[in-house]
């Protein structure tokens, strides 16, 4: 067990020392303005008092590498100063944003996770047939279509021609569950229709591969029945792929979920992000940039860290 | 019952049958499956959905006829060599060429082909089609069709230059640290892990409301963003090359650093990179389309598809399709490319299991 520990906390190790470099880059890109913050907000018009006086409030005068430590060891706290437009502190507005993307991220993996899963061990196993060649151009399709024409397909179909759904995602905090579903119902489908196209050839891919390695043809050949060569021999090896496709999916969703917000007008920290950019509004925009990296990051970590859990000559050494 | 629905199952059960008649295999399998769905659908949908499923048995129909043919047209075109490549294309992998050189034809003579310029404004504003304008007016009254022409040129164009931008600066960079090997690599590859680990909608972002929206700097950023990709698969690929024999002897005649990656590793490791080439521009193609749908890409008045499904969302909740048509042009786009990849990631890989 050492064995699996260590190379478990190595990768830990690796995921802080990433997150902390790219907590750099956000912190850095900012500083790369020309001129600087003051600057770039004010405009070329501003008055040298106004700009002294931005600069004061935004502690502009220390050196950079003291406001980056101040800016991560806020951060970690869960303050990220305050929005430059409207001079609310920006957790405030993160903090339900945030939960809302996550609830919308949960629902679409709810669903998707374990279709896309039976889908892509079916098309394994059936792999070359006819079934396959339209799950392989259908996938393709759905992946090659940008988010916002899959979601204004949906909307189109379901929501402006039948009227079974509403367009609008708008919820808050007093809605009832069932309501909130019913609202997020055509975003979460967008993202599973995206998702499961991933996660369907990623499975198929490892699900493959696995049916190709030496001892499943061993397996075969000493006339194990079909359904013991899965469940006793391809499956405990599956594992570690499986869970692998599930988390950079999670990951994917969580970024995914930029573009599908803005079609759906749904109130989460990817349509906060993106108005952030229009308004050049540097702290939120940092703000964001930085949960996003660290979910993208924690996830891809849960991915490997998986893998090396479930991963069978791991876990019984020599 | 009218003599639409009794022609309509009729056809496609009689077809079944003299596919299973004839052992046709795959047909078969189609066409039932096809009879399946469509009694499904009737009982569902009555006759309006059956209308629905024939055309869209139709219009695959004719894409696969469109495709076959295409490919026979290259097949005779083509060099012998190249035309024996193209008998073994699936009919997927012909659609795919077909759609490019469309959009290569639309994008290249744009001028010529629209009737309209990408910003003239010739009608009132969300105007249905008529004679003049094919597809109707957008938010400003401009010519939809035209508009649509144009963007093949700027949307295409800008995600092909940035593509060719980060594909040159990451191959370079790969096969040179593949040659070189040592501490440049290893610094290489660290800064390539960090960018990756970023997602890459969420730096471009970043980056983006930082040195503002202009063109320049958006084929920069996004060239930045993605050339880690290629960097990764050069150097995975050099790193094959480059343990030869042959470059054991290039070296021993004293050949230089530059002089291995363009006449000994670079034609050994095409293949890969062409297919990493189609993969490539697919991702940054979506995210030029991502970035001008969030009003953060290419800046009006030119012509381009992202903005132009945005600026024309509101026509969606009237049920007019008009916005899904750039937003369509876009998918077909990538989907032909992903096609045409698939094709020649299978024939240049093992995967033939």
């Amino acid at each position: 067990m050492g064995d699996i520990l260590s190379i478990v906390s190595k990768r830990l190790g690796l995921g802080v020392v990433t997150l902390l470099v790219i907590s750099i880059i956000i912190f850095g890109a900012v500083e790369l303005l020309p001129g600087d913050i003051a600057q770039a907000v004010l405009g070329q018009g501003a008055t040298e008092e106004n700009l002294a006086a931005m600069r004061e409030q935004l502690g502009l005068d220390r050196a950079a590498p003291i406001r980056y430590f101040e800016w991560l060891g806020n951060a970690v706290t869960g303050d990220f100063g305050r929005s430059l437009v409207s001079q609310q502190p920006v957790s405030e507005a993160i903090s339900t944003r945030f939960a809302n993307t996550l609830f919308l991220a949960l629902y679409a993996a709810i669903i998707a996770v374990p279709v896309a899963i039976f889908l892509g061990v079916l098309v394994a196993l059936f792999r070359n047939s006819v079934f396959d060649r339209v799950a392989n151009v259908v996938t393709l399709t759905s992946i090659s279509s940008p988010e916002f024409f899959l979601g204004y397909i949906l909307i189109l179909f379901l929501s402006v021609k039948t009227g079974y759904f509403p367009a609008i995602a708008k919820i808050d905090d007093g809605m009832s569950l069932i309501d909130k579903l019913d609202r997020t119902f055509l975003p979460a489908l967008t993202m599973v229709l995206v998702v499961v196209a991933h996660m369907m050839r990623m499975t198929r891919a490892s699900i493959i591969n696995l049916l190709a390695s030496p001892y499943v043809e061993m397996a075969r050949l000493k006339g194990v029945p079909a359904w013991k060569v899965i469940v006793k021999h391809t499956l405990p090896n599956a594992w570690a792929p499986v869970i692998n496709v599930v988390a950079l999916n999670l990951a994917y969703l969580i970024t995914g979920v930029v573009l599908v917000e803005v079609v759906f007008v749904y109130p989460g920290i990817g349509q906060l992000l993106v108005d952030a950019v229009t308004k050049r509004d540097f702290p939120v925009v940092q703000a964001c940039c930085l949960i996003f990296a660290a979910t993208f990051i924690l996830l891809n970590l849960a991915a490997d860290v998986g893998s090396i859990l479930t991963n069978p000559r791991l876990r019984h050494p020599k | 019952m009218n003599y639409f629905i009794i022609g309509f199952y009729a056809l496609v059960i009689g077809a079944s049958t003299l596919a299973a008649y004839y052992q046709k295999r795959t047909t078969f399998i189609l066409l039932f499956s096809l009879t399946l769905i469509s009694f499904v659908m009737g009982i569902v949908g009555g006759e309006a959905m059956l209308w629905s499923v024939t055309i869209l048995a139709g219009l695959i129909a004719f894409s696969a006829g469109v495709s076959y043919s295409f490919r026979e047209f290259l097949i005779i075109l083509l060099p012998e060599d190249l035309a024996k490549e193209m008998r073994t294309a699936p009919l997927t992998a012909g659609f795919g060429l077909f759609v490019i050189f469309t959009y290569a034809i639309s994008g290249i003579f744009a001028p010529i082909i629209a009737p309209y310029g990408e910003a003239e404004v010739i009608s009132s504003a969300f105007a249905p089609a008529d004679e003049n304008m094919l597809l109707g007016a957008d938010q400003l009254g401009r010519d939809m069709f035209s508009r649509i022409i144009y963007g093949a040129r700027n949307t295409v164009g800008l995600a092909l230059l940035a593509t060719i931008l980060a594909f040159a600066m990451g191959a370079t960079a790969g096969l040179y640290a593949a040659t070189k090997g040592g501490k440049l690599d290893q610094l290489l590859g660290r800064i390539v892990d960090v960018i990756m680990s970023i997602p890459s909608l969420i730096f471009s972002l970043l980056l983006l409301s930082i040195f503002g929206t202009n063109t320049v700097t958006l084929i920069i950023v996004i060239a930045i963003i993605y050339a880690p990709r290629v960097f990764r698969l050069a150097r995975s690929v050099g790193g094959n090359v480059v343990v030869m024999d042959y470059i054991e002897a290039a070296k021993l005649r004293g050949e230089g650093t530059w002089y291995l990656i363009r006449k000994e590793i670079l034609p050994n490791s095409t293949a890969p990179l062409i297919a990493e080439f189609g993969l490539e521009f697919c991702f940054v193609f979506l995210l030029v389309a991502g970035l001008s749908f969030l009003g953060l890409g290419i800046q009006p008045p030119t012509a381009d598809w992202g903005s132009m499904v945005r600026e024309n969302a509101t026509l969606i909740s009237f049920g007019e399709i008009t916005p899904l048509i750039p937003a369509g042009a876009i998918a077909l786009l990538t989907v032909a490319v992903n096609f045409v990849v698939d094709w020649m990631l299978y024939r240049s890989s093992g995967l033939k299991e």
